[in-house]
């Protein structure tokens, strides 16, 4: 194997996560993980369910506290305060499997929210910007639906945009197409891929293998809780080192 | 049996005034049982310990005893207790505040414990303190889900109001009272007394109703 180099190595690393560990009772979800995500990367956490990959999404914004071990953003270890936790969740956007639209609230005022009860900033400033947010998912016309009256696909698109609308650093997908219809999937992909074009830093949980092999700079093998292997798309998905990559990835359907 | 119902014409104003006075008391007591009930709902689910071990326990005994035994204490008790004697409007409102708060405040509950968890984490993720979770998020979904109850609840006080007449507050049940212990009537006046309530409740209900098949969906989530 050649090593290629991994992208923008050469720039401090967007998060660090030394020997993260996290216990539910005496289930251990997280058994010391130890990865790095560099800015501008876009990294897949991929693994059976159960693996422990909502959970690392779920410490890197201070959702879970940690067990054991820590996570630094931007340098810095997570604070402990709840106000300064608030602080750092700002600038880290995260969208969930089932969307978590607020339902009533239209699709535009759920972009608009966080800009206006977190941010403070005026009503017609965040509606701007929520609108030309909207735009970018490509929903400029679905601005005054609520969420009932949209697609899952259009509800993960507004999930996203509202996600955005914080100009966060990074971005956390929690299998953002797991709860899709089979049609709805590609255009949320779609929004993904650009913004990973943008040079966006993700952190992307999925099952879509596709999507990891052509979209990641980085892979991420998860299996109970421990990080199974590592490495750019090529490796994981074509020369896999441990053998229970190639059994997952093939129990997926994965040919290769 | 003969009917007579020219009391009821000859004393209209003296029910109306009655009537009156169940409507304010009845205004009163939904807005102070709803706030309190609010109150009473946030501390047991976020106030400390202690707090909600005492919330419960008040929860529990007003669902053990009838309203018209509060009332009633609250009237007679209280001033013997205290030194200072309540008004029987004042009484009553309290009384039934307390009483129906405690039936307010499960509902709150529930329609909280309700939403899903997924919810206040998309909050909290947009960097949302708690505080604003609850009234951004929670409790807008909540009182959508809670409207239902709340119709049960808002027809039941108004119906509470009617136990004020055992401590004299001059509302439409003991005016009819009065009046039919004048007249000999009370048939008829009794009668008239039960439409009126009917008229008044019913449509408030069904308002309620009407108005939560609208906006249900903007409490699914
Ligand atoms: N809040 C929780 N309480 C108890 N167990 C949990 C909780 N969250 C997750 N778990 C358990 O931790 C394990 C890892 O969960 P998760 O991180 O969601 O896995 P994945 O996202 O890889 O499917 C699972 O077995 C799950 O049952
Ligand atoms: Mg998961």
């Amino acid at each position: 194997m050649t090593a290629q180099p991994r992208k923008n190595a050469d720039r401090a690393p967007m998060l660090v996560y030394k020997d993260v560990r996290k216990r539910y009772g005496s289930f251990t979800a997280l058994d010391g993980v130890s990865l790095h995500v560099n800015p501008g990367e876009v990294v897949c956490l991929i693994g059976p369910s159960g693996s422990g990959k909502s959970t690392l999404l779920r410490c890197t914004n201070g959702l879970e506290t940690l067990d054991g071990g820590e996570v630094l953003f931007e340098g810095k270890p997570l604070p402990k305060s709840d106000v300064e936790m608030r602080g750092v969740r700002q600038r880290m956007g995260m969208v969930f499997q089932n969307f978590e639209l607020f339902p009533h609230k239209t699709a535009l005022e759920n972009v608009a929210t966080g800009l206006i009860t977190v941010k403070k900033m005026p009503a017609d400033e965040a509606n701007r910007r929520a609108m030309a947010l909207m735009a970018k998912v490509g929903l400029s016309d679905k601005t005054a639906n609520y969420p009932s009256n949209l697609s899952g696909g259009q509800q993960q698109r507004v999930a996203i945009a509202r996600a955005l609308a914080m100009e966060p650093h990074v971005m956390l997908f929690d299998e953002p197409t797991s709860a899709l219809d089979p049609e709805t999937v590609g255009e949320v992909l779609n929004v993904m891929r650009q913004l990973a074009l943008e040079g966006m830093t993700m952190i992307v949980v999925t099952h879509e293998m596709s999507f990891a092999r052509r979209v990641a700079s980085w892979v991420v093998v998860f299996e109970k809780g421990k990080l199974l292997e590592e490495g750019p798309p090529t490796q994981i998905f074509d020369a896999p080192l441990k053998e229970r990559t190639r059994d997952f990835l093939s129990h997926l359907g994965w040919d290769g | 049996m003969d009917l007579d119902f020219s009391p009821l014409l000859d004393s209209w104003r003296f029910l109306a005034s009655g009537l009156g006075l169940t409507l304010a008391l009845s205004a009163a007591a939904v807005l102070c049982s709803f706030a309190a009930g609010l109150l009473v709902a946030l501390g047991r689910l976020y106030g400390p310990r202690w707090l909600s071990v005492i919330l419960v326990f008040y929860i529990d005994s007003m669902r053990a005893i009838p309203v018209f035994v509060v009332l009633v204490w609250i009237y007679f008790a209280v001033p013997i207790l205290t030194g200072h004697t309540f008004a029987p409007f004042w009484a009553a409102l309290t009384g039934i505040t307390i009483h129906v708060a405690a039936y307010v405040a499960e509902v709150v509950r529930a329609g909280l414990t309700s939403i899903r968890r997924g919810q206040a984490q998309a909050g909290y993720a947009l960097g949302m303190s708690t505080a604003q979770v609850l009234r951004v998020i929670l409790l807008p979904q909540a009182i959508v889900r809670m409207m239902p109850a709340f119709g049960s609840i808002v027809s039941v006080t108004i119906k509470d109001t009617a136990i004020a007449a055992v401590i004299a507050v001059p509302e439409l049940m003991r005016q009819a009272e009065t009046l039919a212990g004048q007249t000999y009537r009370p048939i008829e006046i009794f009668t008239a007394v039960m439409l009126i309530y009917f008229v008044i409740i019913f449509p408030i209900t069904r308002l309620i109703d009407r108005f939560y098949g609208r906006v249900a969906h903007l409490g699914r989530s």
